[in-house]
This record gives structure tokens, C-alpha cells and sequence, in this order.
């Protein structure tokens, strides 16, 4: 829990208290005047950075209670802080605190609002703080700070005046249903015991009477005192002030009770009036913060500083705890990695020592097998021109005036080309990565018509003969005619002359292409 | 935030910049080390998943040995399984021409390549080459072709593949007489395959 420095200003004294780990552990004193705060400061000077909590024990104090149109965000900021300013021209010390919504039809909000009517009370301590370089958390009046006492000794009393008397005079304060209503700091003379105990009754009298006025509550109404005796000195007074008004309880809270339930070293409640609530400002600050924006803004930064700070350490711990997870993992994998080694090593000295046994091979056994069925399969695919020359055959058996001149063949992914296959290099062999697709026989025919004696019609017809005949051929996938003696194509131009004698020269060639089916 | 606050805030700032930074290091290089870790593990575990499936077939690998040693070896001899014999192919050409009776062979060897279809036969680790020996030859008639090729393949220099062929018919002017009266021309596609270094069992 962070350190905290609590400070409680009255007119007279001001207390000063370290924070740390839940409790005070140290608390001084200064007299309000310049002695005071020079100590003050110097007593600042040595002490580490901390967050200053301030609490004003002072009679310029106001209260007020306001119902207002209920209004959200900033509408809300600006209705309130324009009510603020109106009730409290001079100070800055002002708070408004939201305390429920209104029971009626429009369902008003309800606001409390507070301020220190007299700044310059605080002024030189706020000084002396903001000099120091220590951001003021926030400035609260006494009586809201007290309000937590209420929570810490879980009082139940439905109207409860929590009496004390502290260094400037006897403070009241009325809390009705738990919610606080009123408080007065009056000055009175409480000399004498005897003088006390009717100061007291009086000014208990006056408050009831005071809150009869505003309507708070009535004389009727059974009221609970709760007197604060942090000296142990009040015990004839909460028996006077009981015996004086017989329709109220009064319970004194001694030293010892306050510091059993409060959980405050009884030196402390000796060393100051305000220690007690100090330790309850220490405890939980109250909602109602009178600093204004421009005294906050070192705490603002303060918060900022620590948030980051939070967030430093968290990304640290999550980046240490993923790291840390990684490495374990990794330490992990690498243990079941030496283990599968070591397993891989003992299985293969195992088959080691089963080779032994085997034959002496020039390669494994998958090798031996796979190169031995490779030649297997490359003897019983072997192709050659005998196929396409014998079904050639059978069909020049019943076209004998075809000649054929050249005969190509070819097994491959393409088929052989028409033109220039004698003429071709050992470097356009296939290529190292074949074209895709099954490989197939094909053959290309160079022939002539023979006799031929000039009759085109005829020669073409024979032709066609004989390439319907190739096609028959079941093993057969394709016949086509390339060239033909004569090239009756429209598209090209066509001459010669009728006079000239066919048998003096002339020829009837023709070319075919013929491509078998792949083999299954 | 204004700049007032942002100066205020600027060391914390760059201690949570450099805590995210080095925290992003420390992440990245621990999680490069268990990917790391994770691939070395799962190439240990295939590893192990050969080695038992090695001891687990010892013994179909060694009748495997047995049938196909011998016929390896006579691969070996023929020149299938190794370097290119081509010294043996010249005898098989010189051979096959006494026996088809033709008139003289000129031949053209190309250099020694991949096998254009190796992938046909899925050789996996063996490596099929090429070499692509172009023939030129003279026949009395079109049926020595066959006669040549078959006589060829049984000289065993080897195993070969015809690429194509191609015969042209010598115009002899209708002379008939003991004269070469078709000019043939043949790809042959010798292939070999290489296993690794001779001597060398696979070992786990």
C-alpha cells in the first residue's frame, strides 16, 4: 500500500501524519504560525515523496443542500459547477457530492454542496506542500471525513450527533439515517468540568434546536450522542448531558474502545484530537474533494506516473511469465528430442547388427529392387517401327500404286514432324524434362502414285484409298493426308498447263501422317 | 494530456516503452527457441518412426536382397547400372551390323543427360540418365531395319530406346543386285542409372 502523508489543519494546530502500510506511523504536531511552518517544512524536506492528503478543521465551512434537475456528462459538470459558483464566489475550495436522486415525480438529483469559505487558512500549508514537489491528492473537510466512523463502528442509530472536542472547539455533527445533514465547530468556554458538562448539554440543546428549524428533525425524535472521548476526561459529561436530556442516548467511545475498533495505537489518539481522523482519511478518502482541478494536477501526474509504473511491472511479469513458459516448453521438447535420439540410436545399432547378416549388397534393398524393375519395365516398353511398318504393309497389299519413298517414325510425347526430320541435330533430342502427356507412335509417310499419267482425279482418289485403309487399323487414332498431287485448296493459287505429257515428269506425290493410340 | 504532462510523464513513458520492447525480445526469442526445439523434435521423431520401420522390415529387406542381387548384378555387367559403357555400346553396333548383314554403321553420341522420362518409371532416389546415340545405316530392304534392332538389344551392351527413325529409298534406277537400297536413320536413347557409390548400403 502506497505511503501517504495526512494532514489536518485547524486554526490553531496542524497535524501531520505518515501513512504506510494501512496505519500512522508517525504523527506530529506544528503550531498554526510561522514557527509551525517552518518546521513544517523542514519537517517536508525529510521526508520521502508522497501524496498529500489535506483535512480542514475550521468554523468557514458551508453546507448546502441542493436538489437539481438530474442531468448527465457534462451537462451534469456544467449545472453543478454553475450552481457551485454562485453559492461560493470566494474560494476555490468547493465540492459538490451527488447523494441519490429525489423521490418525487421528476426524480431530481439530490447534491450536497460544501466549501471552505476561507482559503487563506490552508494557503501557506498547501505552500509549503507544493513546494516540497508532493502532489496534493485532495483537501476535505472534517466532518465528511468523519462520516467514516460511522462505517468503521457500524452505528446504527437513525439520528446520530457525533460529538468531540477538538483544539478550535467542540465539533457537532448530525448524521441522519447514516447520511451526514449538518455540523457546527463552536467555540465555548470548557474550562471547569462543571462548566463542560452544561457547555456540552447546551450545545447539544442548540444543534437540536438548529436542525428543528431546518426541519431535520423534530424535538420529538429520539437522538443518539455519540460522544468521542479519545482523553478518557468526558465520563461525567456523557452521564451529565444523558441525565439532562432524557429522550436521547449518549454513548461515550473511550480511548480504549477507539483504538480497539479503529485500530489505532492509543499513543496516537494522545498525540492529537485529529489522529482519529487522520487514520479514517488514511483508511478511504471521502467523495468530496474540495481541491480544484489546478491543485490536483501534480496528484493527476503522480497517478499517471504509478499506472505506468503498474503497467511496466505487468507487461514485465506477463512478458517474464510467456518468456519463462517458452523456455520451459523448449526445455521440454529438447528432453523428448534427446529421448527420441536416443531411441533412433539404439533401434538402428539393432538393425546394424541384423544387416550383418545379409548379404553383401552394392546398394539397398529398395535400390536393388527399384533398378531391377525399372530395366524390367523399360525392356517390356520398348517400341520400335515394326508395328507401324506391318500394318503399312497390309494396307500397300491392297493399294499397289501406292510407292512409298521415306518412311519416319517416331514414339514420343509429339508426334514426328512433317517436314526436315532427317535434318535434325543430336541437340534437339528430348530435353531433359519431357513435355507432359503419354508418349505415342507416329509415322510420316512420304509417297508418290505410280503409274501416273496426269489424272489428278484419279491419283487423289487412290490416296484416300489408302488413308481410309490406314484408318481401319483398330491400333490406328488418327490419318491425315499433308500433301496431296495437287492442292485444290481455294485459298491458294493454282497453274500449270494441260499440254504438258505427266509421263515425261510428272508425279503424283502425296504426304501422310499416321498416329497410333497410346499404348494402355 | 498536455505537453506540461506529457515532459512530466516522459521517464516513466520510456521505461514502460523499453519494458514493452525488451519484454517483446525476451517473447519472440523464447518462442524462436521452441519452434526451434518443436521442429528438431519432429524431425528426431520421423527419424525414429525410419528407424523402427527399418528394424521392422529387416527381414522382408533381406529376402528383398536376395531376389533381386543377382539380377542387379547382371545389370551391372551389361552396363545398365553405373557408368556409361560405351565402349560396349560400339561392340553391340559393330555386332548387330555383322549379324543384320548391312553395309557399315556411322553413329553420333550425344552427351550424357537426365532421362527426358525418368518420372514414368518413379526412380525415387536412383538417378536415370541418357545418352542419345543417332545411327545412320544402309538396308537392302525395310525388314533389316528390325533385324538390326533386334540384334542390337540381344549384344546386352546395355538398354536402349529407339526415339524415332527415318528411311529414305535410294533411287537405284531399277537395277536389282547386292546393293543397300534404303538409307536408314535411328535415335537410340541409351539409359543407365546411377544408385550412389558403389559399395554403399543404405544405413540407417
Amino acid at each position: 500500500m502506497a505511503d501517504k502523508l495526512l494532514i489536518g489543519i485547524s486554526a490553531h494546530i496542524v497535524t501531520s501524519a505518515h501513512w504506510r502500510g494501512g496505519r500512522i506511523v508517525e504523527c506530529l504536531t506544528f503550531a498554526n504560525d510561522e514557527g509551525g511552518q517552518a518546521d513544517f517544512k523542514e519537517y517536508l524536506d525529510r521526508s520521502a515523496d508522497m501524496p498529500a492528503h489535506i483535512m480542514v478543521d475550521a468554523v468557514e465551512e458551508d453546507y448546502r443542500f441542493e436538489t437539481l434537475p438530474h442531468a448527465y456528462g457534462s451537462d451534469r459538470a456544467e449545472m453543478v459547477g454553475r450552481k457551485l459558483k454562485q453559492h461560493y464566489r470566494n474560494t476555490t475550495y468547493m465540492a459538490a457530492t451527488l447523494l441519490g436522486r429525489d423521490t418525487g415525480k421528476r426524480r431530481d438529483d439530490r447534491y450536497l454542496f460544501s466549501a471552505l469559505t476561507n482559503p487563506d487558512l490552508i494557503a501557506d500549508w498547501l505552500q509549503a506542500v507544493a513546494a516540497r514537489g508532493m502532489p496534493i491528492a485532495g483537501i476535505y473537510l472534517l466532518p465528511m471525513v468523519g462520516s467514516g466512523l460511522l462505517d468503521k463502528l457500524d452505528v446504527k442509530a437513525t439520528n446520530l450527533l457525533l460529538v468531540a472536542q477538538h483544539a478550535t472547539g467542540l465539533r457537532l455533527t448530525f448524521f441522519r439515517d447514516r447520511q451526514f445533514r449538518l455540523s457546527r465547530l463552536t467555540r465555548g468556554d470548557s474550562g471547569r468540568p462543571e462548566n463542560r458538562t452544561r457547555y456540552f448539554t447546551e450545545e447539544i440543546s442548540n444543534t437540536r434546536l438548529y436542525l428543528h428549524a431546518l426541519r431535520t428533525m423534530t424535538l420529538d425524535e429520539h437522538l443518539t450522542v455519540l460522544l468521542v472521548d479519545r482523553g478518557d476526561e468526558l465520563q461525567e459529561e456523557a452521564v451529565g448531558v444523558a441525565r439532562d436530556n432524557p429522550s436521547l442516548d449518549c454513548v461515550r467511545l473511550g480511548r480504549g474502545e477507539l483504538a480497539g475498533r479503529l485500530g489505532i495505537d492509543n499513543s496516537l489518539l494522545e498525540a492529537s484530537p485529529y489522529a482519529i481522523y487522520l487514520h479514517l482519511l488514511g483508511l478511504k478518502a471521502p467523495l468530496s474533494n474540495l481541491a480544484p482541478a489546478s491543485t490536483m494536477v501534480g496528484y493527476r501526474r503522480y497517478q499517471a506516473r504509478r499506472a505506468i509504473y503498474a503497467a511496466c511491472g505487468a507487461l514485465a511479469v506477463a512478458a517474464a511469465v510467456w518468456s519463462g513458459t517458452n523456455l520451459y516448453q523448449t526445455v521440454m521438447l529438447r528432453g523428448d528430442t534427446e529421448d527420441a535420439a536416443r531411441q533412433t540410436a539404439l533401434l538402428s545399432s539393432q538393425y546394424l547388427e541384423i544387416t550383418r547378416q545379409f548379404p553383401q549388397a552394392p546398394t539397398s534393398a529398395e535400390n536393388l529392387k527399384k533398378t531391377v524393375e525399372i530395366a524390367q519395365r523399360l525392356r517390356a516398353t520398348a517400341h520400335t517401327p515394326q508395328k507401324v511398318m506391318a500394318l503399312l504393309g497390309r494396307a500397300l497389299e491392297t493399294s499397289p500404286a501406292i510407292v512409298i519413298r521415306e518412311f519416319g517414325w517416331k514414339y514420343g510425347v509429339t508426334e514426328i514432324e512433317a517436314e526436315g526430320a532427317g535434318a535434325r541435330t543430336l541437340d534437339a533430342a528430348p530435353s531433359a524434362r519431357a513435355p507432359a502427356g503419354q508418349r505415342k507412335e507416329s509415322a510420316l509417310l512420304d509417297g508418290e502414285v505410280r503409274p501416273f499419267r496426269g489424272d489428278y482425279r484419279s491419283a487423289i482418289v487412290t490416296i484416300n484409298g489408302f488413308a481410309g485403309r490406314l484408318a481401319e487399323e483398330p491400333e490406328v487414332s488418327e490419318v491425315k493426308v499433308i500433301k496431296l498431287p495437287l492442292n485444290v485448296n481455294p485459298a491458294l493459287s493454282l497453274s500449270g498447263n494441260t499440254l504438258d505429257n505427266p509421263e515425261q515428269g510428272g508425279t503424283a506425290e502425296f504426304k501422310l501422317l499416321l498416329v497410333l493410340k497410346p499404348p494402355k | 494530456m498536455n505537453q506540461a504532462d506529457l515532459q512530466a510523464l516522459r521517464n516513466p513513458l520510456l521505461m514502460v516503452a523499453g519494458v514493452a520492447l525488451l519484454g517483446a525480445l525476451a517473447v519472440y526469442s523464447s518462442g524462436r527457441l521452441m519452434i526451434a526445439a518443436r521442429q528438431q523434435l519432429a524431425q528426431q521423431q520421423v527419424q525414429l518412426k525410419d528407424a523402427r520401420t527399418r528394424l521392422h522390415k529387416s527381414g522382408e529387406e533381406k529376402d528383398i536382397i536376395v531376389r533381386y542381387l543377382d539380377g542387379f548384378r547382371q545389370l551391372e555387367r551389361t552396363g545398365f547400372v553405373g557408368e556409361e559403357q560405351r565402349i560396349n555400346w560400339l561392340d553391340g553396333l559393330r555386332l548387330a551390323n555383322q549379324q543384320a548383314d548391312l553395309f557399315g554403321v556411322d553413329y553420333q553420341i550425344g552427351a550424357q543427360r537426365p532421362y527426358a522420362y525418368a518420372a514414368d518409371f518413379s526412380p525415387g532416389a536412383l538417378a536415370l540418365n541418357q545418352s542419345i546415340m543417332r545411327v545412320r545405316f544402309r538396308l537392302l530392304h525395310e525388314g533389316d531395319l528390325d533385324r538390326f534392332l533386334d540384334a542390337l538389344a540381344r549384344q546386352g551392351a546395355g538398354i536402349f530406346a529407339i526415339d524415332q527413325c527415318l528411311m529414305r529409298r535410294i533411287d537405284t534406277r531399277g537395277v536389282i543386285r547386292f546393293q543397300p537400297n534404303v538409307n536408314a536413320e535411328c535415335d537410340l536413347s541409351w539409359i543407365t542409372v546411377r544408385v550412389g557409390a558403389s559399395g554403399e548400403q543404405k544405413k540407417p
